[in-house]
């Protein structure tokens, strides 16, 4: 039973991590490589948080979210106005960066050691979420709340402009609407959802190093989001649940870890290629047409 | 609101072949009220003149002016806010986005545009859009009739119409802003005679009721003399001749070099 729940928070967790790239790839139609460098930085600035001061959740999580948030606006303030394949070498570079740092920078990081004893969250200042279940729930409050934010920006007005950039920026720019602004916007707030996913899985482990936050992690929420689909927050929730139950799956017919680890990464590429070809827009992604 | 353009020059340096001068000291000025025609050969930089005051190019030399103030430090999209419009030559709708959309994001109206706004605003965003919804209904009725199809497809894909009907569209949506200069890059293209009245008639009105500035790059000459009040003729990176419409057209220097008559 616990080992379920604990993959019910690991599912919730990736389902935010996948939403936020969903942001920034499905949204304003930008390659992104850096969502674990925020992913990184929302766990450790939320570690530091947690262990430094005694807030409640809803206030780390918007600290941390602000801050992973301001992050993304180096990127793209430098890249933004370029084409759209600088910005993504742009968060490639920062996601190097950012993983450099983590990993060196010992005397506030620990680097390699990673920071253990990370306390757990505490709702509305009192109530300390303890052992899996609370967490299980209360991640799933999270996810949900943020599948709804995805779903209400989608169907805004805002998330009409962000489709219409995709279709046709010179167009978009020429009807008076700052494009850069608006793709910013949308990057930020990529950033802010991997941030507080970072924030939840730091608090559930209790322990972070930075090979959680290697630019192979970031691949990993790319791949996940196209295999599950591009621009919708099903397509998101599919790719969550498949790297995260088919390694489970692998493990439960018995596979030893020595098959079942390079197996799973095969299947993982297997499928993004398989995807792309019979189905581009993912498992339940919506047509990114142009 | 008054246009003008004062010396325009724009070089492309290309290493193998030195500079290429293609604007070489543009001078226009169209008033408010004005349908100036830009006529001139492919490739002599009519498209290039409309990037140069959309500010797409900027790295033109002279000045653009808008009643009298230079908008060179104006990116793009505060142009648009300033009052320019635009219409793309040969650019289509914007295919993923239904007709409806396609009309709501010509309009001024931005609320509900930026990503907090569904949060704190949802109400308001409601009627803005509503109000948006009502007006762009009404611009298709004016346009082509209560019984057009148009308004029963408002809520499809514009990539389902065709080209034609597409830059008829395109050209609807610039009244759902509120731009005071126009600028018009071969608006009957593609669009077959019938709606070409229609175009032309929608631009007068737009001049009569609203007084609109209006600058139009065409090649075709019916168009041309039905509409415009004032002629340019660009050639060699200058305007040529400059005149009432008829009489630049009636110019046996043009009618040699670019109308070929
Ligand atoms: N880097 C460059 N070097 C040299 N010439 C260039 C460069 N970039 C663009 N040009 C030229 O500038 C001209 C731009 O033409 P523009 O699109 O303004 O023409 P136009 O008058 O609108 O023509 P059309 O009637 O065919 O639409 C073209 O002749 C093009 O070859
Ligand atoms: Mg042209």
């Amino acid at each position: 039973m616990n080992y379920f729940l604990h993959i019910i928070v690991l599912l919730n967790i990736y389902i935010i991590l996948i939403l936020g790239a969903n942001m920034t790839v499905g949204m304003a139609g930008l390659l992104t490589l850096c969502q674990a460098a925020f992913y990184g930085i929302g766990a450790y600035i939320g570690t530091m948080l947690l262990m430094q001061f005694d807030l409640p959740f809803i206030v780390i999580a918007l600290i941390v979210s602000v801050i992973t948030g301001v992050f993304s606006l180096l990127i793209s303030y430098a890249s933004l106005k370029l084409k759209n394949d600088y910005f993504t070498l742009a968060t490639l570079g920062f996601q190097m960066i950012i993983f450099t740092i983590l990993y060196n920078w010992v005397d506030v990081t620990k680097g390699p050691y990673g920071i253990s004893g990370i306390p757990a969250i505490k709702i509305l200042g009192l109530w300390s979420l303890k052992g899996v279940v609370p967490y299980a729930i209360f991640t799933a409050v999270v996810m949900c709340a943020m599948v709804g934010i995805f779903v209400a920006l989608k169907k805004s007005p805002y998330g009409r402009l962000l489709r219409a950039i995709r279709a046709d920026e010179t167009a978009v720019k020429a009807l008076g609407r700052n494009t850069s602004a608006a793709k910013t916007r949308a990057f930020f707030l990529s950033a802010a959802f991997s941030g507080i996913a970072g924030l939840l899985y730091a608090s559930y482990v209790r322990f972070i190093d930075p090979t959680s936050f290697t630019l192979n992690e970031s691949l990993f929420i790319i791949c996940a989001l196209f295999i599950g689909g591009v621009g919708n927050a099903k397509g998101s929730i599919a790719g969550a649940l498949f790297v995260v139950i088919l390694p489970e799956l692998l493990r439960f017919i018995g596979l030893p870890d020595a098959v079942a680890a390079p197996l799973r990464e095969i299947i993982y590429g297997l499928a993004l290629v398989v995807i792309m070809f019979v189905r581009p827009q993912g498992m339940l992604g919506e047509e990114m047409s142009k | 609101m008054k246009l003008e353009l004062q010396d325009i020059r724009l070089t492309f340096s290309n290493s193998r072949k030195g500079d290429f001068h293609l604007l070489q000291g543009v001078n226009l000025a169209v008033s408010e009220g004005e349908i100036t025609a830009i006529v001139g050969g492919n490739g002599t930089g009519k498209t290039t003149l409309f990037n140069i005051i959309s500010g797409f190019i900027t790295d033109y030399q002279g000045k653009v002016l808008i009643d009298g103030k230079d908008i060179r430090p104006l990116p793009t999209y505060k142009r648009a806010q300033a009052g320019i419009g635009r219409l793309f030559q040969g650019t289509q709708l914007m295919g993923n986005l239904t007709l409806m959309e396609n009309m709501k994001m010509a309009s001024v109206d931005t609320m509900g545009e930026h990503p907090i706004s569904p949060f704190i605003a949802w109400k308001s965003i409601r009627t803005h859009e509503y109000q948006k919804e009502q007006r762009a209904i009404d611009i298709i009725n004016k346009l082509f009739g209560s019984d057009s199809k148009y308004l029963s497809m408002l809520d499809q894909k514009a990539s389902a119409l065709s080209y034609g009907e597409q830059r008829l569209i395109g050209i609807a949506r610039l009244l759902m802003g509120e731009s005071k200069i126009l600028l018009l890059d071969e608006p009957t293209s593609g669009v077959n005679p019938v709606y070409i009245k229609t175009i032309a008639d929608i631009i007068r009105k737009l001049v009569e009721e609203q007084h609109m500035t209006v600058l139009l790059i065409e090649h075709n000459m019916n168009f041309v003399k039905s509409l415009a009040t004032n002629c340019a003729y660009l050639d060699n990176g200058k305007i040529m001749q400059y005149g009432q419409t008829e009489q630049v057209l009636n110019d046996e220097g043009v009618k040699n070099s670019y109308l070929g008559v």
